[in-house]
């Protein structure tokens, strides 16, 4: 059970020559060498055993067996233990809630002009609490999706977040376009979920109409349901730029998203999907990126009755690209924690843990378009990076270091703090803790 | 880790002692209420039905053992007779008759408790009229000491099978937490039935849901109603006891005077609930996350006299802990939710380990069904995090949170909780080590009696809601 805290090995050793090799001093800052690691550099390839991994300013500059530290870098021993990329969330509201209460909570609007086009972006918030507690349960990046808008059924448009300290935390924005169907939000629509997809497949074509050059200059399009600002926002997804994502979980509405991808020619990522093992070749073959949840197994709404565990067993095994999201408190309260277990369940229910590893991975990476500077720890790639005290999998582990682009970052929390405070031992403390 | 010899099992009153280190008051209370009021015992007019499924006895063999109760054996056997457990320890025979179930590289523990469920009363599938109306809370008055969650049960919610496979044997059922007298909750046995009754675990004690802080303030102070404030929620407890006091005295002078020609007072079922709280029949399982409000309660029970079971979700048990100790109060648990509302923003990973550390007592609950699948993952999220913060549980002491503590929270330490003879043969056999991801539950037994077993579908129950459900059955 005794584990070595890595921190306390950590050595830091400058030398003047490759100072000066370096003008930034943010990157001589971060120059680290991890060595002896059991590696997942690719995730879903073997680990490598025994590897060095080098990160220079902010990106993995090598990694692999042999690999020799130049002199000056901060060593890290990783002593066998495993390091993988950091791990992303597929679908949280990170940066956008704190306490439940609505002053706080940014990641919806239920009144005025905004639909497709309402964009979380401009709501984030990096000194948010919840980004410490998912960096030290090994989140670096997540996805972050509106969950309601104005003009149902569109929620709006969703960010990739890096979970960096300071106020750089945006990675990527207009990442997606969110929609929900379903029966749960179908009032919302008028009252059937068929008007959901009326109202979708009528925003495509607008769409389609604004994304022609020789219509831009007309007068506005009179015969689409949604304002030309909601209408702008989907042309990327016309032109696939960006997915649309479609919140759904029935199979009727797994085919109607597959129906969508094949009269649109536009790219799809279902988020939920409990009946996807339902439609799982098609799916495939039609390239929807799946997003969902590994606890569900019951049914939780008429529109999971197909819930099981082995759902992303069965999607992965079709060759769905698959990754994660949480439910309830743990969309983005426990961000990190709950995809990293959620995955051990998958794993539990019939996913091979590298396929669990690659939906926290490579598969988020490429559903979500930042597949070229995150997702493995190969050469060039942002150095998102942790290593682990045991199995990432497993609840009882957690990481001892945590690099987002090449920066260690804090594994402190409120929570931690509020432990150290409040630790067994202290209660003979004659002053209140408010003084510790 | 500790490990076992059989001289440790030898202690006769050791559980029993334990029983009066937790909770002295309840025996303290029970005397004097008895003695003074001679009350009935607690009339139950919706008794229980259960009976046990078929059986057979069983050798449960070549496992490692977590007990309940601190221990740890390995190589060890469990023997299941007549629905009790007969012995437990290693080189165990199995008599004639005796089917015998090789369990090496598996654990075995007792059934799990989880003193804080919903399903039945907010089954699934949730729907849209749920968002109005729904079996959870009676939400027309604050103080809703009347209702009986056994009431709202829906026993063909299939969640009941989905936790049942994750190795819950016993659960208590509560109302939710918008009132400040949320009602009654009961245990139930999760065996699959027709009838609450005949899940209903016969003879036990009830609880009465209470609530603290943010859920009762909004969801009547919204409507512009009582109580609108933390200090409303603490006056509407208080007048409710005073009334109360005021029918349990008027119940007890009429039988005091023994004359049945007296006409009796009139019954009241609010009433009827919190003057069997006052009379130590019914323990308070409360609500609450916040110290300073946990401390505050404690100070109204001592008032008026009652106890509190246990404090539910208590969020920051860990800052109050000598203060729960003395006044032998539980806590029930989640690992790791935090944040989602004000009250709940100063909640640590490390509470459970904090809270053990101190003396105190744990239960890991469920709350919502997907945890109640995987109570032993929350066992092993708070032990980590103990861990990182210098506390460290080990595993024979982690899953008495989910064990014996919440079958002694629900005065059913006698029967059930813990791996030893005579208690009831409630028994779970894990693929492996019941606190990793990748373990699962392989066989539930309930009174000795495989309720679940997941590589025999004979032993895997559906409800009467899945039957017939194309979306669930495999496409061609």
């Amino acid at each position: 059970m005794k584990r070595v805290l890595l921190i306390s090995l950590l050595t830091l050793s400058f030398t003047a020559s490759f100072a000066q090799q370096s003008l930034d001093p943010v990157a001589v800052a971060d120059s680290i060498a991890i060595t002896g690691a059991k590696a997942y550099l690719q995730p879903g390839q073997p680990p490598v055993e025994d590897a060095t991994i080098l990160v220079v300013k902010g990106r993995v500059q090598a990694a692999g067996v042999g690999i020799v530290v130049p002199p000056g870098m901060r060593i890290v021993e990783a002593k066998g233990r495993i390091v993988t990329p950091g791990l992303m969330n597929s679908a949280s509201q990170l940066g956008l809630v704190e306490t439940g209460t609505p002053d706080t909570t940014d990641s919806a609007v239920t009144t005025g002009p905004l639909g497709a086009s309402f964009d979380v972006q401009y709501a984030l918030n990096p000194n948010s609490t919840l980004l410490p507690v998912a960096r030290a349960d090994g989140l670096t990046r997540a996805m972050v999706v509106p969950v309601a808008s104005a003009t149902p059924p569109f929620d709006g448009r969703g960010a990739v977040l890096r979970l960096s300290e300071g106020p750089d935390i945006l990675d990527l924005s207009q990442a997606a376009v969110v929609a929900e169907v379903g029966g749960m939000v179908a009032p919302k629509s008028g009252g059937s979920r068929s008007a959901q997809w009326m109202l979708i497949r009528s925003a495509l074509d607008a769409a389609r109409r604004a994304a022609v050059p020789s219509t831009l200059h007309k007068e506005d399009d009179k015969s689409t349901l949604l304002s030309p600002s909601n209408v702008a926002a989907l042309v990327p997804v016309i032109k696939r730029r960006v997915p649309l994502v479609i919140v759904a979980y029935r199979e009727s509405d797994l085919r109607q998203a597959i129906a969508l991808v094949d009269d649109y020619k536009i790219r799809v990522v279902i988020l939920g999907a409990e009946e996807g093992w339902r439609v799982a070749d098609l799916l495939a073959s039609r390239k929807i990126c799946v997003v969902l949840d590994p606890y569900a197994s019951t049914p939780t709404t008429y529109d999971q009755m197909g819930a099981r565990l082995d759902n992303a067993a069965l999607l992965d095994r079709a060759g769905v690209v698959i990754s994660f999201k949480a439910a309830f408190v743990h969309v983005s309260y426990n961000a990190g924690i709950a995809i990293r277990e959620g995955a051990g369940v998958a794993v539990a229910n019939g996913l091979s843990w590298s396929h669990a590893l690659r939906a926290l991975t490579v598969n988020p990476a490429e559903t979500w378009g930042i597949e070229g500077h995150y997702g493995t720890l190969q050469p060039g790639m942002d150095a998102d990076l942790v290593l682990w005290d045991g199995d990432p999998l497993e609840p009882m582990s957690a990481p001892v270091m945590v690099l987002v682009r090449g920066r260690q970052v804090s594994l402190e929390t409120r929570q931690t703090l509020l432990e150290k405070r409040y630790r067994p031992g202290m209660a003979g403390d004659p002053l209140p803790p408010g003084y510790r | 880790m500790q490990e076992l010899t059989m001289s440790d099992l030898s202690h006769p009153k050791r559980r029993s002692l334990r029983f009066v280190r937790v909770f002295p008051g309840i025996l303290i209370c029970l005397v004097v209420s008895s003695g003074l009021a001679q009350a009935p015992a607690l009339p139950n007019p919706f008794p229980s039905t259960y009976k046990p499924l078929p059986r057979t006895d069983t050798l449960i063999d070549n496992a490692t053992v977590l007990d309940g109760i601190g221990h740890r054996l390995l190589n060890a056997g469990v023997l299941l007779h007549d629905g009790k457990i007969i012995a437990i320890g290693p080189h165990l025979q199995a008599p004639p008759g005796t089917k015998t179930i090789d369990a090496r590289g598996g654990f075995v523990t007792p059934g799990l408790v989880d003193v804080h469920s919903h399903l039945g009363d907010f089954a699934a599938p949730y729907t849209l009229r749920d968002e109005k109306v729904s079996d959870v809370n009676e939400e027309s008055s604050p103080n809703s000491a009347e209702v009986w969650a056994l009431h709202s049960i829906r026993v063909q919610d299939p969640q009941f099978a989905r936790v049942r496979a994750g190795g819950v044997t016993t659960l208590q059922v509560l109302p939710g937490s918008s009132d400040l007298f949320g009602g009654r909750g009961v245990v139930l046995k999760n065996v699959p039935a027709v009838t609450v009754q005949q899940m209903e675990f016969p003879g036990a004690m009830p609880s009465l849901k209470m609530a603290c802080g943010e859920n009762p303030k909004y969801t009547f102070g919204e409507k512009g109603q009582f109580p609108s404030s933390e200090m409303g929620n603490v006056a509407g407890y208080r007048q409710a006891w005073i009334e109360a006091s005021e029918y349990r005295r008027r119940w007890d002078d009429y039988y005091a005077k023994h004359d049945s020609s007296l006409r009796p007072p009139a019954r009241d079922l609010k009433l009827e609930t919190l003057a069997a709280v006052l009379r130590g029949q019914i323990l308070v399982d409360m609500h609450c996350y916040r110290a300073d409000e946990m401390a505050v309660v404690m100070d109204v029970a001592k008032e008026f006299g009652y106890k509190i079971a246990a404090f539910h979700h208590a969020v920051e048990a860990y800052k109050i802990v000598p203060l729960l100790k003395e006044n032998h109060v539980c806590v029930a648990l989640w690992a790791d939710w935090w944040g989602f509302k004000v009250e709940a923003y100063d909640a640590v990973r490390a509470n459970a380990a904090f809270v053990e550390a101190g003396g105190g007592c744990i239960m890991l609950h469920s709350d919502a069904p997907i945890s109640g699948e995987r109570l032993t993952l929350d066992a092993a999220l708070a032990m980590g995090a103990g861990h990182r913060a210098g506390v460290d549980i080990p595993e024979e002491r982690a899953i008495e949170w989910l064990t014996i503590n919440p079958a002694k929270s629900l005065q059913l330490d006698e029967q059930i909780g813990s791996l030893e003879p005579g208690k009831n043969a409630d028994v779970v056999v894990w693929s492996g080590d019941p606190f990793s991801v990748y373990t699962r539950a392989n066989i539930v037994f309930i009174d000795g009696a495989i309720v679940f077993d997941r590589n025999d579908p004979r032993h895997q129950a559906t409800s009467d809601f899945e039957v017939g459900q194309p979306a669930m059955e495999r496409p061609q």
